[in-house]
C-alpha cells in the first residue's frame, strides 16, 4: 500500500538525528510561543524564516510545524491556570479549563489538555496521511453557503452555551456581532463604527478582547471580592496531579469530537482552529448528559476544545501540501518558506518530493509524542504558579496581558482597548452577563457576514443558493434542530412527569 | 558600545582628515528599521525580508536591516509613521499598490507616496487570468465575450474591491462593456479554493501565488497581466493586450521610500545599495522563484513614475464608481 509505504519512508527520515532534533526545537519554541500571550505561532514563523533559509528543507519545515502545533499544546496552559489565553484557539479552553483549577485540579486539567492534544493531534495526522486526497477534494465543494451554514450552526450552539437567562445570552452574543464589525469593509473598502480612529480600520483585536473579557476582568473580580478567596492547596507529587481514570473516562467522546471536529473544521480554508475549538464545545454541550454544568469545570469541556484545535493542525496542512492552499495565517507563512526553499506545495509534491511530504508527515506523528512527554512532567512546574501570592501574581498578568496586546499591532490604542475590554467583562460578570457567548459572536460574527454576502453576490442577491446545496441545506437543517432541540427535551420532562 | 565608540573615534578621525566627510562616506551607522503595512509573512513582509536576505547574503551593508509591521487600516498606519519620521536617516518603508490607492479613497489616510523621499522601485508583480483546467473557456474573448451575453452570470474571485485584481476587473468592464461581479474572499487560500471547487469562474493571481497550479493541470492562464511579455510565465499565453484588449495595465509595483527631508547623502546611499542588490545572483534566484520582474526606478525618475500610477488609478477608481477623496 502506497500510504504504508510512504509513512514507512517518511520514518526513516524524520528519525534521522538531525531532523529528530530540529522536530525537538520546533516543539519546544511552540510550547513556549504558546504559553506567552501575544506571540502566535505565524509571527514567531516569520521571524524565523531567514534563519531557516539555509537549513535543509526537510529538517527546516519539520521544525517551522512543530512551532505551529507546539504553540496549540502550550496556549491552554495560561488559559486553564490564569484565565489568561496564550493562543487564540484557547480562549474557550478557560471557561472549563479554569474552573477546574479553581475546584483545586489544576494539575488535572493540565494533563487532560495535554492528553487531549495528544490523542487528536495523532488523529489529526493519521487521517492527514491515509485521507489527504479525498479529503482535499471535499473540502473544495465547501463554498460561501455551506460556510454561512456551519457558522450559523455555531451560532445555534450559543442558545445552548446559554445558561439560564436567554435574554442577556442573546445580548451578549449580538454586543460580540457588533464588535465583529467594526472596522474595514472588506465588500466596500468603507470603515464602519471606527469613529475616525486609524487604529480601529483592521478591527479589533482577538486577543485584546478575549485577553480582557477573562484575565483583566478575572483580577477585578478577585480584588473587589470581599472575602479574600486564595486558591485551593495542590495536591504534592505528579501522581496526584495527574487527571484519574474516572476523569479520563469522562472523556472518552470529547477525545472522539474534538478529534473530528477539528480536522474537518481544519481542512476548510479560512475557518481555523479559533472557530473548530468553539464548534466542537458547542457539540460536547449539545450532546452531554449534564450540560448545565458546563462552564464550572467539566473535563470534557476542556478536552473537546484542546483536543480540536491540535487535531486542526493535520486538517489545516491538508490543503496546503496537497492542492497549495493556505487556509490561515501560519499556513500561508509555512508555504512561503516552502517556496523560498524552493519547493512546490501541490498536488505534485507527494509523488515528487515524498522525503518532504511524508517526512514532514512522520515528523508530526514524532511531535505529537515529544510534546506529551515534555508537557506532563511540566505540569508539576506549571502547577508551581498558583502558589505565588496574588499581590505578586495580579501585576505580572497584568503586566504579560499589556505586553501581549501591545506586540500583536504594536500599538498603545490596542492596550487601551484591553483595559476597555477588562472593565466590560468585570460589568458584566457583576451583572451576571455570561462572556462566551460574546466571544463566540465575536469570532464567528466577521465570518459569517462575509459568507453570507459571498453567497448572495454569487447568486446575485438570491437567498435560495443556501438551501439549494445540499451541504449548506444539510446544516441549516442542524442548525435548527439544535436550536428546537432544548425545547422538545423541555416538552418531553413536562410529559414524563404529567404521565407519572 | 565598543564598536560605537570605535565609529565615533574613526569619524572624529576621518572629520579631522578632510574637514568634512565626503557624502560618499555616509552609511548607516546602527539599525535600520524597514517599515511593512502587512503583518508577518504577508505579501509585503514576505517581499521586505527578502530584500534584506538579499543585502546580507551578499553582505553589501554593514548595518541591520529589522523589519518593523506598522499594520492598520491598510497602508495607513505604516505611511503616516514614515511621515511622522521627518528627516530620519535610519528608517524605510516598502511600499505596494494600495499606499497609492488607500490615500485616494481613504479618508484618514492623510499622506501621500509622492510626500515621502523615492529611493527605488524594484518589481512589478505580474500576474495571470485564470480559469480551472476543465472552464470552456479557452482565451479572454470567449470569457469576455460570455460575460457580455450573460451579464453578471460568471464570477470573479478577489479581495478588497481596491485591489490590483479588481482594478483589472473595472478596467476590463467600463471597456468592454461586459459585466461580472468580484466576489471578495479576504485570503488567498479562500479565493483559490473557490476557483478550484467552481464557486467562481476566474481570478487573477499574482505570480508569486502560480507555484505548480499549471505545471499539476489543475489551472489554466488566459491572459498575462503585463505590459511585455513575462520569462516565467507559459509562452504561449498572450498578454492582456494580445488577447485583443488595449487598455492600461494596473502595476503592482514594490519598491523602497523614506521619510520627508531624508538628507540626500543618506538616500542616495540606498539608492546605490538597492542598485547594487538587484545585480546580485541571490536577488536574481529571488526573481525566478517568485516569478517577479526586476523594475529598478529611482531618483527623479521614481517620483514621476509614482504621479503616474497615482492618475492612472484614479482614473480606474472612478470608472469603477469608487468615491475618490482627493
Amino acid at each position: 500500500m502506497d500510504v504504508i509505504y510512504g509513512l514507512a519512508h517518511g520514518f526513516s527520515v524524520a528519525l534521522l538525528p538531525a531532523n529528530l532534533l530540529w522536530c525537538f526545537v520546533g516543539c519546544f519554541l511552540g510550547t513556549i510561543i504558546g504559553i506567552i500571550p501575544g506571540l502566535g505561532p505565524a509571527a514567531t514563523i516569520a521571524i524565523l524564516l531567514p534563519v531557516t533559509y539555509n537549513m535543509d528543507p526537510t529538517g527546516g519545515i519539520i521544525m517551522l510545524c512543530g512551532i505551529y502545533y507546539g504553540a496549540k499544546y502550550g496556549g491552554s496552559t495560561t488559559s486553564i491556570l490564569l484565565k489568561m489565553p496564550g493562543e487564540a484557539s484557547s480562549v474557550i479552553s478557560c471557561l472549563d479549563g479554569y474552573e477546574m483549577a479553581r475546584k483545586g485540579r489544576p494539575g488535572q486539567a493540565l494533563g487532560i489538555a495535554a492528553i487531549s492534544s495528544f490523542v487528536a493531534g495523532t488523529v489529526g495526522v493519521i487521517l492527514l496521511s491515509f485521507l489527504a486526497p479525498p479529503i482535499a477534494e471535499f473540502a473544495l465543494s465547501f463554498s460561501s453557503p455551506e460556510y454561512f451554514a456551519l457558522m450559523l450552526m455555531g451560532l445555534a450552539l450559543v442558545v445552548l452555551l446559554a445558561g439560564d437567562d436567554i435574554l442577556k445570552t442573546i445580548l451578549s452574543l449580538l454586543l460580540g456581532l457588533w464588535l465583529a464589525s467594526i472596522g474595514t469593509d472588506l465588500f466596500t473598502a468603507q470603515p464602519r463604527f471606527t469613529f475616525g480612529q486609524t487604529s480601529l480600520l483592521d478591527g479589533i483585536d482577538f486577543m485584546s478582547l478575549a485577553i480582557g473579557v477573562f484575565a483583566i476582568s478575572e483580577i477585578l473580580m478577585s480584588i473587589s471580592a470581599r472575602e479574600k478567596v486564595r486558591l485551593v492547596t495542590i495536591p504534592k507529587g505528579l501522581r496526584n496531579l495527574l487527571p484519574s481514570r474516572e476523569e479520563l473516562r469522562a472523556c472518552r467522546f470529547a477525545f472522539f469530537n474534538g478529534s473530528i471536529t477539528g480536522f474537518i473544521i481544519g481542512v476548510l480554508p479560512g475557518a481555523g482552529s479559533t472557530i473548530s475549538s468553539f464548534v466542537s464545545y458547542g457539540i460536547e454541550k449539545a450532546v452531554s448528559r449534564h450540560p448545565e454544568k458546563f462552564g464550572t469545570g467539566v473535563p470534557e469541556g476542556l478536552a473537546a476544545p484542546e483536543g480540536a484545535n491540535n487535531a486542526d493542525t493535520g486538517g489545516a496542512l491538508l490543503p496546503v501540501l496537497t492542492l497549495g492552499i493556505p487556509g490561515g495565517s501560519s499556513t500561508a507563512i509555512l508555504m512561503s518558506a516552502l517556496v523560498l526553499w524552493g519547493v512546490r506545495p501541490g498536488p505534485l509534491l507527494m509523488t515528487e518530493q515524498p522525503d518532504i511530504f511524508w517526512g514532514l508527515v512522520a515528523s508530526m506523528y514524532v511531535g505529537n509524542i515529544v510534546l506529551l512527554i515534555m508537557n506532563l512532567p511540566l505540569v508539576g512546574l506549571f502547577t508551581q504558579i498558583l502558589r505565588i501570592p496574588l499581590y505578586v501574581l495580579f501585576p505580572i498578568i497584568i503586566g504579560v496581558s499589556i505586553a501581549g496586546a501591545y506586540s500583536t499591532s504594536g500599538s498603545m490604542f490596542d492596550i487601551g482597548l484591553l483595559i476597555a475590554f477588562g472593565l466590560l467583562g468585570y460589568g458584566m460578570q457583576q451583572l451576571r452577563f455570561p462572556a462566551g457567548p460574546l466571544i463566540l459572536g465575536f469570532v464567528l460574527g466577521d465570518a459569517m457576514e462575509r459568507a453570507l454576502r459571498q453567497s448572495l453576490t454569487m447568486s446575485n442577491g438570491d437567498p435560495l443558493i443556501l438551501v439549494d446545496r445540499p451541504i449548506s441545506a444539510i446544516l441549516l437543517a442542524l442548525a435548527a434542530l439544535i436550536l428546537v432541540s432544548p425545547l422538545l427535551g423541555r416538552l418531553r420532562r413536562r410529559n414524563t412527569v404529567q404521565a407519572s | 558600545m565598543m564598536l560605537l565608540k570605535k565609529g565615533m573615534s574613526a569619524l572624529f578621525a576621518l572629520c579631522a582628515t578632510f574637514g568634512v566627510a565626503h557624502a560618499e562616506d555616509w552609511k548607516p551607522r546602527h539599525v535600520v528599521n524597514v517599515i511593512v503595512h502587512t503583518g508577518p509573512g504577508a505579501g509585503a513582509d514576505a517581499f521586505a525580508r527578502a530584500v534584506i536576505n538579499v543585502i546580507e547574503q551578499e553582505k553589501l551593508s554593514t548595518a541591520r536591516f529589522v523589519v518593523v509591521n506598522k499594520t492598520g487600516g491598510g497602508s495607513t498606519n505604516a505611511i503616516n509613521y514614515l511621515a511622522s519620521k521627518e528627516g530620519d536617516d535610519n528608517t524605510l518603508g516598502v511600499y505596494a499598490s494600495n499606499w497609492t490607492t488607500d490615500y485616494l479613497v481613504q479618508k484618514d489616510a492623510t499622506t501621500s507616496l509622492q510626500s515621502l523621499t523615492p529611493i527605488a522601485n524594484m518589481i512589478f508583480e505580474p500576474a495571470l487570468i485564470m480559469v480551472r483546467a476543465d472552464s470552456k473557456f479557452k482565451s479572454l474573448k470567449d470569457f469576455i465575450d460570455a460575460a457580455k451575453a450573460e451579464p453578471n452570470k460568471l464570477k470573479q474571485a478577489g479581495g478588497t474591491p481596491l485591489g490590483r485584481d479588481a482594478m483589472l476587473r473595472h478596467i476590463l468592464v467600463a471597456s468592454t462593456g461586459a459585466q461580472w461581479p468580484l466576489v471578495s474572499f479576504p485570503s488567498g487560500g479562500e479565493r483559490l479554493s473557490a476557483i478550484l471547487g467552481g464557486h467562481v469562474d476566474t481570478l487573477v493571481m499574482d505570480g508569486s501565488e502560480v507555484g505548480d497550479f499549471l505545471s499539476s493541470g489543475k489551472l489554466r492562464a488566459l491572459a498575462q497581466v503585463s505590459d511585455e511579455k513575462v520569462p516565467t510565465f507559459p509562452a504561449d499565453v498572450p498578454t492582456v493586450r494580445e488577447a485583443g484588449y488595449d487598455i492600461r495595465i494596473p502595476l503592482q509595483p514594490r519598491g523602497i521610500v523614506a521619510p520627508p527631508k531624508m538628507s540626500p547623502e543618506a538616500a542616495d546611499y540606498y539608492r546605490k545599495l538597492f542598485a547594487k542588490a538587484v545585480e546580485t545572483p541571490a536577488w536574481k534566484k529571488y526573481v525566478e522563484d517568485t516569478r517577479v520582474q526586476t523594475n529598478f526606478i529611482a531618483g527623479d525618475d521614481l517620483a514621476s513614475f509614482f504621479g503616474t500610477v497615482a492618475d492612472n488609478t484614479r482614473a480606474a477608481l472612478k470608472s469603477a464608481d469608487i468615491p475618490v477623496l482627493r
